[in-house]
């Protein structure tokens, strides 16, 4: 295909793709008294590999990689170094249901509008866990539709990385000064 | 331009009528520095821990042997060897396979004008999603380097030996076509 008309074909997909599908939801919580910027370092958790309910995404490195190097990305940026004998251990679980959203149906009247509307759901969870107590201390995720997203690879990261950036959009920053305090500390 | 306008419309087209008819959807992810003229020979290799399989599917050796034929045969028309008994591939290949109930909106309701909620026809309708993955390892590191799916109604299907070798066939065909030429 001439690249100007891929182009132009992934716009008019993205185009379809961006009407089609309901917003994503981006929510988190962290635990009670923690301040995690007294964290520095963190790690990934050893084998977390974990049902995903969608047998494209199972064992599927491709995914596992882009969701890992988008976490790292954002992680990076707000000052936290990925070390061998880390404070945080990083999780995460992706999940796909198919959900009915009959939000339409409950309009009353022509049938027009009422057609109900199922889509694709995705989930993905972040988690950073205490590391020397294995207690759970920020989790975020971010939920919505993701019809037709897994068959095409770049979407897919797309996606990936618009997620993991919004999820870890509410982490707390450590400031320039404080990485640097570290560093010279060190 | 027009041209591309007309392009881009196909492109519409296309994507509306495939997501209501019943011909199978595939997707593929590929490792982006992957060289397939790196490699000349296959086997079938052990399958990842998580199976998330069916059993109608996958303990039916009528639906192994189909399948496995057609990826076989797949193969070769690409200039993939199977590998002799007790020689090492460069590839290993494995795959699974899922059936999950999935509902579908009926789109073809609109075609009823007016309906009052009572008596509109049912939007939603029910059916057993097949999912066919394959999955093509690098031997030598033990990485996954590409994979390929298909997904489609399997209703009736499991009952009708002759409906799902002609599915198979058609569906590893077209999962096939997904992997990038060799360079």
């Amino acid at each position: 295909m001439h690249p100007s008309r891929f182009r132009l074909a992934a716009l008019v997909t993205l185009a379809l793709a961006i009407t089609g599908c309901a917003s994503t939801e981006v929510r988190s919580y962290v635990a009670r008294g923690i301040d995690l910027r007294e964290h520095r370092t963190y790690n990934w958790a050893r084998d977390d590999a974990r049902a995903t309910g969608d047998p494209r995404l199972d064992n599927n490195r491709f995914f596992q990689e882009r969701v890992q190097s988008a976490v790292d990305e954002q992680l990076g940026q707000r000052g936290f170094q990925k070390t061998d004998a880390p404070d945080l251990i990083v999780r995460y679980h992706a999940g796909v249901t198919q959900v009915i959203d009959s939000r339409r149906t409950e309009n009353s009247g022509d049938c027009h509008e009422c057609e109900p509307e199922v889509y694709d759901q995705g989930t993905l969870v972040i988690d950073l866990v205490d590391a020397h107590t294995d207690t759970l201390l920020w989790r975020g995720w971010a939920k919505g539709s993701i019809d037709g997203v897994i068959d095409n690879q770049q979407w897919m990261e797309q996606r990936i990385d618009e997620a993991v950036a919004r999820i870890m959009r509410a982490l707390p920053s450590r400031s320039a000064r404080e990485a640097n305090r570290d560093k010279t500390a060190a | 331009m027009p041209l591309l306008l007309r392009f881009a419309m196909t492109i519409l087209a296309t994507a509306t009528l495939s997501a209501c008819a019943t011909t199978a959807t595939v997707g593929s992810h590929v490792d982006h520095d992957l060289d397939l003229s790196r490699f000349r020979t296959f086997d079938w290799g052990p399958a990842d821990a998580l199976p998330t399989e069916d059993a109608r599917l996958t303990r039916n050796p009528a639906f192994k042997d189909r399948v496995q034929g057609a990826v076989e045969k797949g193969l070769a028309a690409r200039g993939f060897q199977l590998i002799a008994r007790g020689d090492t591939a460069d590839l290993l290949i494995h795959y699974h396979a899922n059936i999950s109930q999935r509902i579908n909106v009926n789109h073809a309701d609109s075609a009823y004008v007016y309906c009052s909620q009572a008596d509109c026809p049912p939007d939603l309708v029910e059916y057993e999603a097949g999912t066919l993955v394959l999955d093509v390892v690098d031997a030598r590191t033990n990485k996954l380097v590409w994979r390929g799916w298909a997904r489609t109604s399997v209703d009736g299907m499991l009952r009708k030996p002759d409906v799902m070798a002609k599915t198979i066939n058609e569906t590893v065909a077209r999962i096939l076509l997904r992997l990038p030429p060799k360079l």
